[in-house]
């Protein structure tokens, strides 16, 4: 029994190793840019440099974007699934993990053949177009994770009968969704959100290849021409990626101290 | 004139006919009970006036207006869900005024009236706790409070005490059926508890297999079964196979005894079989078979059971239950043990399969 223990400590003693030493090494570089001490100059550096302001604003920009619509299109989706449509449950499964199968550089490539300006829908005509296009390839990307995380938020609340409970009282369908399903799926609208956010902070190949400034290619960029500063670029990255995760945390803790909300 | 009629109702999933031809003339203000084990078709039927199913055929009219073609919202219909349905986001008050902030009433008025119906469910000193923070019990009364809040011309009640522990449904029932009373609202109750219908009803409809086996009060549907189903499911009831004895003389033979029944036998002829039935409650032990109305026969087994004594007895291949009230110097019947079971001709009833 106690060498079991050991070996659990012992094997979660690797893993933090394997994980943590590559990033405190990477951290610990960051601080190096003043030669003989520690400073936070590359950060300083990071900070003030117009085009990563530029770039991360950018990338904000689209990944809200990107949540707005996705949710509009993921949520009335997997409440319509539940019911109304539970026999094609397992078709939009497939579908919403199809990004995971096709690699994001094949899904770009198809973008472009099919939405090019010499196309009949040509998105990449205009700089909004590409936005778009690019707003809508990111949806494509996070829609493993929304649908999944909307459809477990629903799962908890039972939403044939508050759907009927809100149709006999006169509601309509945009109030039933909007004051009466909405609310109660928060959680995992929240989690989907946070989840989103950090894929389309760190995301290169769509941008770069439909040429948009985002914060994924200015990494790669700084990191192919710079010493210090793609480490404290890493270090940001990995702080904006945990502090999503601790939302979603934080939200489906928060969710869970509400005791039994299926209705 | 009556106020809610379904009419040649009929519903269809695929192939499966689930209600069969229904018809039922509902007065204003009348509760009724639709009784029936799983399947039957009683929620559908449910499910049908609040608009959640179309009928495949046949019509259902309210106060005098065809339904058919009016959606759910549409209706004007309260309904009470099993499963309580509170939306969770919403404290009680917002529960209870989410029908009339839809209906777009005044701000004060939706207040006066939230008030008005937590007072009569008393619970106006919940009004800002969230579903999660009640027991069942309470959220069910809100439920009801919502049902109602938008003053319904129809009320739903879809086997709304089921989730709950047996204490609190016999007091909520009687909740509800004051409520009921006291508004006067038509109200169609559906249930698979028979005790249920039997206590709060004006009329139960006991459904089998799609259809209306019978329709009446529930003292006739307790005393006078009129189908082998309604007398099988609606409490305890010894069906007994007999054969008719003489038809002129309106008697029947069940083993060695000779009974002479109080309804007509009709057409059936001599040595034809029949089935009667006959309550555990309604006979008593006697001393010997004197008239007409005894069976004799052999204890099978003997059960207390608190306030009454249960005891079996084989009679012509059958097997009949009756029950004593318990009493502490009470001999129970010994199993072997011959006995005679006297009990009044009107008990005995002849059953239609």
């Amino acid at each position: 029994m106690k060498m079991t223990k050991f070996f659990a400590w012992l094997a979660i003693a690797i893993g933090l190793i394997y994980f943590f030493v590559p990033l405190l090494g990477t951290f610990e570089f960051s601080l190096r840019m003043r030669r003989g001490e520690y400073s936070f100059d590359a950060y300083g550096s990071v900070f003030s440099d117009v085009q990563f302001q530029q770039t991360f604003g950018f990338s904000i920009l689209m990944a809200l974007f990107t949540i707005a619509f996705g949710m509009l299109l993921v949520v009335p989706t997997a409440y319509w699934v539940r019911l109304r449509l539970p026999q094609m449950r397992p078709v939009v499964e497939f579908v919403t993990l199809m990004p995971l199968v096709i690699p994001a550089i094949v899904i770009v490539f198809g973008y472009l053949r099919l939405y090019n300006s010499s196309s009949y829908i040509p998105f990449t005509g205009s700089t909004f177009g590409t936005n778009v296009l690019l707003v809508m390839s990111y949806i494509t990307l996070s829609l493993p994770y929304m649908y999944r995380s909307v459809d477990t938020a629903m799962r908890t609340i039972d939403v044939r009968t508050l759907t009927e409970a809100a149709e006999i009282l006169g509601a309509k369908w945009p109030t039933i969704l909007f004051r009466c399903i909405f609310p109660n799926v928060m959680s995992g609208v929240l989690s989907g959100a946070f989840i989103t956010f950090a894929i389309v902070m760190g995301e290169f190949t769509m941008a770069a290849l439909l040429n948009r400034p985002a914060f994924g290619p200015y990494l790669q960029l700084v990191g192919a021409n710079k010493a210090y500063e793609p480490s404290a670029l890493a270090v940001i990255a990995f702080a904006m990626t945990w502090l999503s995760m601790g939302l979603i945390q934080l939200v489906s803790r928060l969710s869970k101290m509400a005791p039994t909300r299926r209705a | 004139m009556s106020f809610l009629v379904l009419d040649s109702l009929k519903k269809s999933f695929g192939q499966t006919q689930v209600v069969k031809d229904f018809n039922m003339s509902i007065d204003k203000g009348e509760f009724i009970s639709f009784l029936g084990p799983s399947g039957c078709g009683k929620t559908t039927i449910l499910r049908m006036i609040a608009g959640f199913e179309t009928p495949s055929d046949g019509t259902i009219t309210i106060n005098g207006k065809n339904q058919s073609g009016l959606k759910t919202s549409q209706r004007n219909i309260g309904m009470v869900f099993q499963a309580y349905a509170l939306f969770p986001n919403m404290n009680v008050f917002d529960n209870v005024a989410f029908g009339l902030k839809v209906a777009g009433q005044p701000k004060a008025e939706i207040e006066a009236r939230v008030k008005e119906m937590l007072k009569l469910i008393h619970l106006e000193h919940l009004a800002d706790r969230y579903p999660y923070q009640m027991s069942g019990g309470q959220q069910q009364r809100v439920a009801l409070a919502r049902a109602l809040a938008p003053k319904p011309q129809v009320l739903l009640l879809d086997e709304p005490l089921s989730a709950l522990d047996a204490k609190i449904r016999v007091s909520l029932r009687e909740e509800i059926r004051q409520i009921q009373r006291q508004l006067g609202i038509t109200t169609v109750f559906v249930t698979h508890d028979q005790e249920e219908a039997l206590s709060i009803s004006d009329r139960i409809v006991v459904m089998n297999a799609g259809r209306a086996d019978q329709i009446g009060t529930p003292s006739d549907i307790y005393n006078r079964p009129s189908t082998r189903f309604v007398a099988s499911f609606v409490g305890t009831l010894n069906i007994i196979d007999a054969a008719v004895a003489d038809p002129a003389a309106n008697t029947i033979r069940i083993g060695e005894n000779v009974i002479t029944l109080r309804e007509p036998i009709g057409a059936l002829k001599s040595g034809e079989k029949v089935s009667v039935a006959l309550r555990p409650e309604a006979g008593s032990l006697a001393e010997s078979a004197k008239g007409d109305t005894a069976l004799t026969g052999t204890v099978v087994s003997s059960h207390f059971l608190g306030s009454v004594v249960r005891t079996k007895f084989g009679v012509g291949g059958n097997k009949i239950s009756f029950d004593m009230f318990n009493a502490p110097d009470k001999v129970l019947p010994q199993p072997g043990e011959t006995v005679t079971l006297r009990f009044a001709a009107s008990d005995l009833l002849l059953i239609k399969d």
